[in-house]
């Protein structure tokens, strides 16, 4: 199911500033990354998908509406969770979820109602009902996805969940953002730097770059498997090169790892006997996988 | 919460950097407990959750921060209380303070005046050249993308050739290309011999550029070393690995004979070995798989990665 179209979506600032320029994209249902460089124009695609700004030329729909007229409409089925600190600090996460809840139009009791259900799955408990001030930045980044989760959208637009968090604050809000995406099935942009997040928890990738369509695809067909088989010993990486080569194999060299071309199934076996021969530890062998960060390599400029 | 502690491996003789059991308290609060560890020239990585003290000791080490115990040094001589120590310090700070009416070079320039260096534009251009900046040291900073910001730091933070650099966050707020360029820089920064220390939450990166690390947990040093080698140490942990070959079912009947396999299972996709002895496993897997006569295509390693290594090591 397409949830997003744009054609020709254009939008420029006073002073002649460009964000987008005539992108063009169908963006399917599930985990969508939104990646690209800074000013690149991620942020302006999302305030004109929630209806905060008029494109300029070119149209865009959200579930079929359009985002300028049919802006009430919109935001009922969209929730959005904004990079910035923007919390109140002086009311509790309860207090606040639940007054969101009540602008997106809930009756009273209904918006307590699905505040504390939105509170519970993004595993905020007994600490919702302090005031917001004293929360930790993951606890506070829980809060503004609650709030997102609260009118029961059918899509979801986070900015940058995971800024700020440290290594196990960001594998809980990946997994909870994964589990939004699989088990409640509500359909998830996330707008990301750290593309190692987005291979893990998206399903397909828009890329956008100096407001063009850089590259929008499913994620796997972004991994796929190269012809390249990497090996990776625990010691000796020095002697299995020249073992490599000796046996006729072309080596390139990649930090520990060596690279070897897959040219037929019997390099695997004469990769096997070179690692034997020496006794080494055979620590990885593995047929290299293209990357969402090789996207970003292919051009440099000066501007980075 | 209880850290298992490894030990060092890291060479005994002394670092440039050295901290010896080093505590600082504020008040009755603890936030470095004990932390003994050297620095040597390369690129070390410093992780930690949030709050377990390292811009703490980020700061002893650059002087701004008296220890409340313990002694931190650069070359033998303290950092507290001692100016003369930014001779060979050089220090980028998680929150920017820079002038933005002031061009690059500008503000190269004063650090190099600040240092007292002889010839200050031709200090400046060495660091801009570094850092890859001179293409727009003439624009005003607050022109400037977060990543040119950043690097411009890193300029400032080196224009006196010190040999240590201290970064705290530097990836943060930055875009994949501006990550990709940085990473490049530290790296190479770290070959030429300076003494690099930065902290980050972002594993993979990490990884990418440090194989060094420094384990702060609870303001404790819960590991110090290079992370595969500390993967290993963790004996009680078996080590997991994904194995695809040309019959799964067979290899896994040859390899559970093995002493150093403690367990197998038979997926879809491969077999998931658990393995007890990593150094054992890993030589008898490819001649197993050859004596058979089965080829191997997949053996990955599955649990060590450093953000593996790091969840064992908050779990303890």
């Amino acid at each position: 199911m397409t949830i997003i179209v744009t054609d020709g979506l254009t939008k420029t600032y006073g002073g002649g500033v460009t964000a987008l320029a005539d992108l063009t994209v169908a963006v399917d249902a599930g985990v969508i990354g939104l990646v690209g460089a800074n000013g690149a124009g991620k942020s302006t695609f999302i305030k004109i998908m929630l209806g905060l700004l008029a494109p300029s030329g070119g149209s865009v729909r959200v579930f079929n509406l359009d985002p300028v007229t049919q802006t009430d409409q919109v935001r009922a089925r969209v929730g959005y969770m904004p990079e910035n600190d923007c919390l109140p600090p002086d009311v509790s996460a309860a207090e606040f979820v639940t007054h969101l809840g009540r602008m997106s139009g809930l009756p009273k009791t209904t918006a307590r109602e699905r505040a504390s259900e939105a509170l519970r799955h993004v595993g905020l408990y007994e600490e919702r009902y302090r005031q917001i001030g004293g929360y930790s930045t993951g606890m506070k980044q829980r809060v503004k996805l609650a709030q997102a989760l609260v009118h029961d959208p059918d899509l979801l637009l986070l900015d940058e969940p995971t800024n700020g968090l440290d290594p196990a604050g960001r594998d809980a809000m990946l997994s909870l953002i994964h589990r939004i995406g699989n088990e409640f099935g509500i359909s998830v942009v996330v707008c990301s730097h750290l593309l190692g997040e987005v291979e893990r928890i998206c399903d397909s990738l828009i890329a956008i770059e100096g407001g063009r369509l850089l590259r929008a695809d499913r994620i796997s067909s972004m991994t796929e498997a190269s012809d390249i088989l990497a090996v990776e010993v625990a010691d000796g990486t020095d002697e299995l090169a020249a073992a490599l080569e000796q046996r006729g194999l072309v080596v390139t060299r990649d930090g520990r790892m060596l690279l070897v071309p897959l040219e037929s199934d019997e390099a695997y076996d004469r990769i096997l006997h070179a690692v034997t021969d020496l006794d080494l530890n055979l620590h990885r062998l593995d047929q290299r996988r293209h990357r969402v960060a090789e996207l970003f390599t292919t051009k440099e400029t000066a501007d980075v | 919460m209880t850290t298992q502690t490894l030990p060092a491996e890291t060479p005994t003789t002394t670092g440039v950097v050295e901290l010896s059991t080093v505590s600082r308290w504020y008040g009755n609060v603890v936030a470095v407990n004990d932390i003994s560890m050297s620095l040597h020239p390369g690129v070390t990585g410093l992780l930690g959750p949030n709050g377990a003290g390292k811009t703490t000791v980020l700061h002893m080490m650059a002087g701004f921060l008296a220890p409340s115990r313990g002694t931190v040094t650069i070359d033998g001589k303290p950092t507290w209380r001692n100016p003369a120590v930014y001779r060979d310090l050089g220090l980028v700070t998680e929150r920017e303070s820079v002038h933005g009416y002031l061009t690059a070079r500008q503000f190269v320039t004063a650090c190099a005046k600040m240092q007292k260096l002889r010839d200050p534009a031709g200090a400046a251009q060495r660091a801009l050249e570094l850092v890859e900046m001179t293409d727009a040291a003439e624009r005003r900073i607050e022109t400037f993308s977060k990543g040119m910001r950043q690097r411009t730091r890193v300029a400032a933070a080196l224009v006196h050739e010190p040999r240590v650099l201290l970064l705290d966050e530097p990836f943060n707020g930055m875009d994949p290309r501006q990550r990709m360029h940085m990473m490049e820089l530290l790296h190479r920064l770290g070959d030429n011999g300076h003494t690099i220390l930065f902290s980050s939450h972002i594993l993979e990166e990490v990884e990418q550029v440090a194989g060094l690390v420094q384990v702060i947990v609870a303001g404790r040093l819960a590991a110090s070393g290079d992370y595969r080698k500390i993967r290993r140490l963790m004996t009680n942990r078996p080590h997991v690995f994904a194995v695809r070959s040309s019959d799964d079912r067979r290899l896994a009947v040859s390899l559970i004979a093995e002493k150093s396999v403690a367990g197998i299972e038979i997926e879809a996709t491969g077999l998931t070995v658990r393995a007890s002895d990593y150094g054992s496993f890993t030589r008898a897997l490819p001649r197993i798989a050859l004596d058979q006569g089965i080829r191997l295509r997949q053996v990955v390693p599955s649990d060590e990665s450093l953000e593996s290594v790091f969840s064992y090591l908050l779990e303890g």
